[in-house]
């Protein structure tokens, strides 16, 4: 009897594991994607109201002294110490500004939530935020905007309605053509190739590893996708995963893409190590200053990032601007200091602008 | 186990299988596994693949030596994963800011013996649990370490720093570390005085004492020689790769604990050997290595680890319960 | 064991909670207020749940460190049975529940069937359980909840948020079984001397089986709170949870060695961790410096009790 139950409940989990549909590459998300077109003609904006949330009864905070909290998805990783020095920057340009970054120290939704619910009773003006998942941080930032908190997203969104705005790095399907193209034409059009995330209920790398299968399936379709391997956000660990596939695959395998700012750099030392320089081709997102030795050596040959310092520049001044009143639902631009004019797009969300591809030449200027 | 292995009148054999009973079944299994994942895939076998599997994994078999001796006499350290990640970032600081390369080896190593020296006087005289003492200092340092270092990672190591990359006489270094010290410390557990004060304090206490035994100095001695292993490990995880993180790296306490009792070191004090936790930490390396290698789908990788952990568990109670 | 000794440490921890409460609130304004403390309820809830099991587990000399695997196992189960099986909520609800529970009495069938210590049995399932959510789910959140089920998570009756009613009743029950039960002495009996239980006709290992089944349960019930309050399942749910569920029942007096320990020393470690993380952010510490603070606070508060009881004992 014991025996049945296991059996059954057994078999119950694992029928309904397979009633999930499959898709193409491991590691993506299973909604729907919208690749760019493989010449990289822009495509039509298309026109979206306002579909943000709107804070109940916020006191009036034109050109006075605010409190703003930054809660990104985790502390203690280089890049969420960028963007945090670009808040800070900001704030001090402002002058008006009182910001502090603080987080939990691992991506973990419900620490997250217990940050943002304390700020939220010690009474903060604003709220930035990194979503570590966007449904599950929704319901506290919604009882934020009842308080009358102003609230913008940054990095990662959440649904749009609990919050006011969401600054925009780069969009998916162009992160996924700069990796993809980058790829094709460092390790060919036929190339095999494997991929090294942080893990798969990472919302923004799951979004673009589907992104990613979709554009190379439409524009590459040689690509051939050979494996999608999960390291956290951890350096020995995705040393070893990279490592684990250049030995499995052999000469099957002419790249990697690392989806995270850890793995980039742990997937460039493995290849390295392995002196597979020149064999195998590492592509991925990376903050410079971790891949400058390896671009350097010319073992990497480009890396793709948004910049973050201006990732968390943009968001405080968008804030800012939120509380002054002057971003009003329906803008179609926002003025962000030294950023000049942002656009604004898909009803609530700010474009930073495009991703950036840091080669040999140029990731010398970088320091972040 | 080692009670067996002393008691007379058996044959030598008998005497040796029942008292390595758990490492032979560990090591059964590292064979098993590189025969049926080399028959799938030969790359598995080949020699890059082998030295990338021992050396990335030598620091979790160095650190579960002196864990392995922390549960032999009886306690346990959940903290140990926090220290090494405390111990990578004072290295990478001290050899980034100029010091000599030897000072910044050996004084993150001296820095880890005297911090678990501390845990082992707190346990030993204050009688206070060792596993709420390490839990407190597992929180003491995670949270330390971030607020030092903000998360600041450190790059441009010098080159004669990175003591993992060094390969004498074709062999990374991390696996000539990990073997003479297993051996060192299997030899030490078995022949010296101290070594064997550590088994009779696990097993019992009082009847240790009763023997002419300190117990406290005791267990400060193994949490200092358990620091002086962390410490290794800690050197060992920094010069791996040629940033250090400087945070706490992930789970690493769960891995190094689950290799000490897989290799079958008693969660309840008094036996078990330091050759069957770096075997352990061998096999759970060659596991993650081979999974990727027969195609597991990521997904289900972790199921399958777990699984494998406790089939192991459940044959070594088996055959206790037949021999006994 | 007489009343005094079992309560010295509890009545510590109680002072230290009191010299707490008044020194936060001193800190910060916003700490001592209804809303505040209320919305702390809804958050420790989870925790709380699963330490009241705890406290059982380890005062029979055991340990659970799978719970936090349980809780993400049945938040996706819950997620799959309702959205890709197509169950109606409240049976995939009623469903989940008992996968939970199943796998605490799973955890409990190995240790005391095979008699596996059990920091080794529920590290193999902590693996093992955390590998199916995430093998189940593909990693693929489930979302899209009605209304009706936020209830368990964000809904209130007579102004106290639902899940604090939960932790109240099951603190209750787990008082009375604990305290004042048969069952609550064979639980003490058997974390005392295990061999003597047994040969005092205690039924040691159905009485084990119970505990680690209903460890399970708590799981699960948090399981269903948790994805209630955050309004979608995924795979990484919980993951820690057992640390900070241990550590509440270690600071609550509860030995680890097991035979001692009670549900109020577990209430009272649990709240003053709550109004530590709280009220220090409250008043301006970050979260790394209110890590460092409950270290100090767990050893500290052992140490005392440690020398206390060394004082009276000679």
């Amino acid at each position: 009897m014991k025996k049945l139950t296991l059996a059954a409940i057994l078999g119950l989990g694992l029928m309904s594991g397979s009633a999930l549909a499959a898709s193409a590459w491991t590691g993506g998300d299973d909604l729907p994607t919208n690749p760019l077109a493989c010449d990289g003609t822009p495509a039509a904006a298309v026109a979206k109201p306002f579909d943000g949330g709107v804070p109940t009864n916020p006191p009036d905070r034109k050109g006075k002294k605010i409190t703003v909290v930054d809660v990104p998805k985790l502390i203690g990783i280089g890049y969420f110490n960028a963007t945090s020095k670009g808040i800070a920057d900001a704030a001090a340009e402002l002058g008006n500004v009182d910001a502090k970054t603080d987080g939990p120290t691992k991506a973990n939704i419900d620490e997250q939530i217990t940050f943002l619910d304390n700020y939220i009773t010690s009474g903060v003006d604003g709220i930035l935020f990194a979503a570590n998942d966007p449904v599950a941080i929704a319901p506290v930032l919604k009882k934020a905007l009842e308080k009358g908190i102003n609230v913008v997203g940054y990095d990662a969104n959440s649904t749009p309605d609990a919050r006011q705005w969401f600054v925009n790095q780069a969009q998916f399907n162009g992160i996924a053509k700069a990796l993809v193209d980058n790829m094709a034409k460092e390790a060919g059009e036929d190339a095999g190739v494997a991929i090294v995330t942080s893990t798969f209920t990472t919302p923004n790398q799951a979004r673009w590893i589907a992104e990613m299968a979709t554009y190379a399936a439409q524009c590459h379709p040689k690509m051939k996708w050979l494996e999608t391997v999960e390291a956290q956000e951890d350096n020995n660990l995705s040393f070893n995963q990279a490592t684990t596939l250049i030995n499995k695959y052999g000469d099957d395998l002419k790249g990697i893409f690392g989806m995270t700012s850890v793995a980039t750099p742990a997937s460039a030392e493995a290849v390295t190590q392995a002196s597979k320089c020149g064999k195998i081709s590492v592509v991925g997102l990376a903050t410079p200053n971790a891949m400058k030795p390896y671009v350097e050596k010319e073992c990497v040959k480009s890396v793709v990032l948004w910049n973050p310092v201006d990732l968390g520049y943009a968001a405080m001044m968008v804030l800012r601007s939120v509380a002054d009143g002057t971003l009003q639902p329906g803008a179609t631009s926002v003025k962000a200091g030294k950023l000049g004019d942002l656009q604004v797009i898909n009803g609530s969300e700010i474009l930073l602008g495009s991703p950036y591809t840091f080669t040999k030449e140029n990731i010398g200027q970088f320091d972040f | 186990m080692s009670v067996a292995a002393l008691s007379p009148g058996r044959t030598n054999l008998h005497r040796f299988l029942s008292g390595y009973g758990q490492e032979i079944v560990v090591a059964l299994s590292i064979v098993a596994l590189f025969v049926v994942v080399g028959a799938v895939n030969q790359r598995f076998l080949s020699d890059t693949n082998i030295n990338s599997i021992f050396a990335g994994n030598a620091y979790i078999a160095i650190a579960a030596i002196g864990m392995s001796m922390v549960i032999i006499a009886g306690h346990i350290d959940v903290s140990v994963g926090a220290l090494i990640g405390v111990i990578a970032t004072i290295a990478g600081t001290l050899a980034v800011s100029g010091y000599p390369i030897w000072v910044a080896w050996l004084v993150p190593i001296l820095f880890a013996i005297a911090v678990n020296a501390g845990v082992g006087a707190l346990v030993a005289y204050t009688r206070i649990p060792s596993i709420v003492v390490t839990l407190g200092m597992l929180s003491i340092l995670k949270g330390g370490l971030i607020s030092a270092t903000a998360g600041e990672w450190i790059s441009n190591l010098p080159p004669e720093f990175m003591i993992a990359q060094m390969r004498p006489f074709g062999i990374p270094s991390a696996v000539w570390f990990m073997v003479a010290l297993t051996i060192i410390a299997s030899l030490f557990l078995r022949y010296t005085d101290f070594g064997r004060s550590i088994y009779a304090v696990g097993g019992n206490m009082e009847a240790a004492r009763a023997a002419g035994i300190n117990p406290e100095r005791t267990v400060i001695g193994v949490f200092a020689l358990h620091g002086l292993f962390a410490g290794i490990a800690g050197i060992l995880f920094a010069t791996q790769l040629q940033v250090i993180q400087s945070t706490v790296p992930p789970n690493l306490e769960l891995t190094i604990i689950t290799a000490s009792v897989i290799g079958g070191v008693s969660i309840l004090g008094g036996t078990g050997t330091v050759i069957g936790s770096t075997l352990a930490a061998i096999l759970f390396a060659c596991i993650g290595s081979a999974l990727i290698f027969l195609n597991v789908s990521a997904y289900w990788l972790r199921a399958v680890l777990g699984l494998m952990i406790l089939a192991t568990v459940l044959a070594d109670m088996v055959r206790r319960r037949r021999d006994t | 064991m007489t009343a005094a000794k079992v309560f010295r440490h509890e009545t510590i921890l109680a002072v230290l909670t009191v010299i707490a409460m008044i020194v936060l609130a001193s800190l910060s304004d916003k700490f001592f207020t209804v809303d505040n403390l209320l919305n702390q309820g809804r958050l420790m809830a989870e925790v709380g749940l699963i330490s009241l099991a705890m406290t059982f587990v380890i005062v029979t000399g055991g340990i659970d460190l799978s719970v936090g695997s349980i809780l993400g196992l049945t938040a996706i189960l819950l997620g799959v049975f309702w959205k890709n099986v197509g169950l109606p909520l409240p049976a995939a609800m009623f469903l989940a529940l008992a996968c939970g529970t199943f796998a605490g009495w799973v955890n409990g069938f190995i240790i005391t069937r095979f008699s596996v210590p059990p920091l080794i049995a529920t590290l193999a399932t902590l693996a093992l359980y955390r590998g199916l959510a995430e093998g189940i789910s593909e990693a693929r959140s489930v979302r899209g909840y009605p209304e009706w089920f936020f209830f368990f998570g964000q809904g209130e009756v007579l102004g106290v948020p639902f899940q604090l009613w939960v932790l109240g009743i099951a603190t209750a029950i787990a008082a009375v079984i604990l305290g004042l039960t048969p069952f609550g002495r064979a639980t003490y009996a058997i974390g005392a001397n295990e061999v003597a239980a047994r040969f005092s006709g205690i039924r040691v290992n159905a009485t084990k089986l119970w505990i680690y089944t209903a460890s399970g349960f708590c799981a699960a019930l948090a399981a269903v709170i948790f994805v209630s309050r955050v309004t979608t399942t995924r795979s990484d749910m919980g993951t820690g949870l057992e640390l900070d569920a241990i550590t509440a029942v270690v600071l609550g007096g509860t030995s680890i060695f097991g035979g001692r320990g009670t549900i109020i020393g577990t209430a009272l470690g649990l709240i003053l961790i709550q109004a530590l993380k709280n009220g220090l952010a409250l008043s301006g510490v970050k979260g790394d410096g209110t890590i460092v603070v409950i270290g100090l606070v767990l050893i500290g508060a052992i140490l005392v009790g440690a020398l206390f009881d060394r004082n009276r004992g000679g």
